[in-house]
């Protein structure tokens, strides 16, 4: 099977220029398909801990926008008990002069703002909503338990 | 030749079509537990088919999908009590030697193809009219 070249390019510069915080490596029996970590964004609280996710290229990519999950747990009003996240540029807002890279800083700018107001995990946005405090302080310890070298 | 879907994501597309119900009306299938990021284990039903002697029943079954899914088939077992050949009346595991579509299982199947051939098979002219367990007994 033939990678498209845009593809092979994309690849080729997230090694050799990666982004700062992101890392993807494809699978070497699915060039389609990324093992991706993500850290916490200083002075959220995600600070200090490393995300895994898994990012998938379909058929029709770059027309469509690439599938994406959290593989570590974590609490986000926008991000679903599946790992399932809810981000414009994932749906409606994908454009073809988009990236992976650029795909996965919004993954990383949504964990440094997250918008109860389009929630995914309802539950996690209702209690942002009511008290943000105790939101952010299960969100540190979630990081903690689940997204820390210990964990 | 096409992008090969890796599981998870197979899995998130069957999840959401069984969530918004955009498949068959004759079967329904989700998430045992949705917690379980790995996604293993699901929950399926079948709606009898008609002319048949489960016209008006529903059966319950659970489908296993391990970490070779879909290459390899998902592990399904009536929970329901049923009466088919293949099905095993100890347990209700259904014996992939004993079907067709878990023998010649395809990357490109799914869990409610699955469902839909075995709610087919229940209704066959061989099996539509075999004498079955109470109404609601489970395994």
């Amino acid at each position: 099977m033939s990678l498209p070249r845009r593809i092979i390019k994309e690849t080729e510069r997230l090694v050799s220029d990666p982004v700062p915080g992101i890392s993807a490596i494809p699978h070497d029996d699915n060039l389609r398909y990324f093992d991706v970590l993500i850290e916490g964004p200083t002075q959220s609280p995600y600070e200090g801990g490393l995300f895994k996710l898994e990012l998938f290229l379909p058929d029709d990519y770059p027309m469509m926008a690439p599938k994406v999950r959290f593989l570590t747990k974590i609490y986000h009003p926008n991000i679903d008990r599946l790992g399932r996240i809810c981000l414009d540029v994932l749906k409606s807002n994908w454009s073809p002069a988009l990236q992976i890279r650029t795909l996965l800083l919004s993954i990383q700018a949504l964990l440094a703002s997250p918008n109860p107001d389009d929630p995914l995990a309802n539950d996690v946005a209702e209690e942002w909503k009511k008290n943000e405090n105790t939101a952010i302080e299960t969100a540190k310890e979630w990081t903690r338990k689940y997204a820390t070298e210990k964990s | 030749m096409s992008a090969k879907v890796p599981r998870s994501f197979r899995l998130l597309e069957e999840l959401e079509k069984g969530e918004k119900g955009l498949g068959a009306e004759s079967c329904s299938y989700g998430l045992a537990d949705n917690d379980d990021i790995s996604m293993t284990h699901w929950n399926g039903t079948i709606l009898g088919p008609p002319h048949s002697v489960h016209e008006n029943r529903i059966y319950s079954l659970s489908l296993e999908c391990n970490q070779d899914y879909p290459d390899n088939p998902p592990i399904v077992r009536f929970i329901s009590k049923i009466n088919l050949p293949g099905v095993s009346n100890i347990n209700g595991v259904i014996d992939s030697k004993k079907f067709p579509m878990l023998k010649n299982w395809k990357r490109t199947y799914t869990m409610e193809m699955l469902l839909l051939e075995l709610r087919r098979e229940m209704g066959s002219s061989s099996n539509k009219r075999l004498s079955q367990p109470s109404e609601g007994s489970t395994y």
